[in-house]
């Protein structure tokens, strides 16, 4: 057999059982489901936000919980002149020690501005600033 | 002198892709009465159980219009859907090996098969089936859009994502393995 018998039997393949296709049935049903799809994608896409929420959900606790153990770790590590008050809280300190770590923290690292007046002592410290305070002693 | 009525222009399937986009059901049952006949005898001759072949046609289709947006125009409708085809031949002869119902040689269809169908076919059709279904699925394909559809090199190489050059090689491989099977 050549290759042009070959070719002309194959163009004869399958042409059976194309012929007893009934096509506008075939036509009828495709539109059909078609139709029933929507409700398929809106289950897919339902599943697909709850698993993305998952997803989200367990980033954020990584994230956190890497979070939180930085900062139980760091002020024993970096603050040890602070860390001992850090660890005791602003309420526990008396004035000295408050003045000491305020003195501390005047001087930052990497030459940022201080979040209070340079000369301020700590009792002209605002609540919210004491609050920065403490949570600059704590990393 | 009398006004020639106008001739209603047949719409392209790109016209009918785009008003089933636009949400026209019956651009999409006038795509299907396009080409499920083509799209049959693929199916047919790549090794679908005459049984399963209305099954198959549907959800190719189905296929075909939920991802039409990833068709970009590279080649004809008529020749993805082909392609579709062959994806959705694959999978079901996967399910049917794993559910056991097809006992038999590869993913297609018993090749000793139907007596009845293969006295229709005749004996000549019937070995072409079989050989069909010892090549490759590339070479399957690439020798049934060529030799069956008659596409061009090109087309069939834009459509199963390969280069003309192997597409060619892909149907002499086909052809050779196909005339010493039927020798």
């Amino acid at each position: 057999m050549n290759e042009h018998e070959l070719e002309k039997l194959a163009q004869r393949l399958g042409a059976r059982a194309a012929e007893q296709l009934d096509v506008e049935r075939t036509a009828q049903a495709v539109v059909t489901r078609l139709r029933e799809a929507p409700r398929v994608s809106v289950v897919t896409r339902l599943w697909m936000q709850s698993a993305w929420l998952k997803v989200a959900a367990t980033v954020v606790l990584l994230l956190g919980t890497g979070a939180v153990a930085k900062a139980l770790w760091r002020p024993q590590a970096l603050a040890p002149a602070g860390g001992e008050a850090a660890a005791a809280g602003l309420n526990d300190l008396s004035t000295d020690q408050l003045q000491q770590l305020l003195e501390v923290v005047d001087t930052p690292a990497d030459g940022a501005a201080p979040v209070y007046p340079p000369d301020a002592s700590l009792d002209d410290l605002t609540a919210p600033q004491l609050r920065e305070l403490l949570r600059s002693l704590e990393g | 002198m009398p006004h020639a009525e106008p001739v209603a222009a047949v719409p392209t399937d790109a016209a009918l892709i785009a008003a089933w986009q636009g949400g026209d059901e019956q651009a999409a049952a006038e795509l299907v009465r396009r080409h499920a006949r083509a799209l049959a005898r693929f199916l047919a001759s790549a090794g679908a159980p005459d049984g399963d072949l209305d099954d198959l046609v549907q959800e190719t289709f189905i296929r075909a219009f939920r991802g039409v947006d990833r068709f970009r125009g590279q080649c004809r409708f008529r020749t993805w859907l082909l392609t579709i085809g062959g994806n959705v031949l694959k999978d079901a002869a996967r399910r049917a090996r794993r559910a056991k119902v097809v006992p038999l040689h590869e993913e297609l269809r018993a090749t000793d098969g139907d007596p009845h169908e293969r006295a229709v076919a005749g004996e000549a059709e019937g070995r072409l089936l079989a050989g069909l279904g010892r090549l490759s699925r590339m070479q399957r394909e690439v020798f049934l859009l060529r030799a069956q559809q008659g596409l061009a090199y090109e087309e069939i190489a834009a459509a199963l994502g390969t280069s003309p050059g192997a597409a060619r090689v892909h149907y002499h491989h086909a052809v050779k393995r196909l005339k010493e099977y039927l020798a």
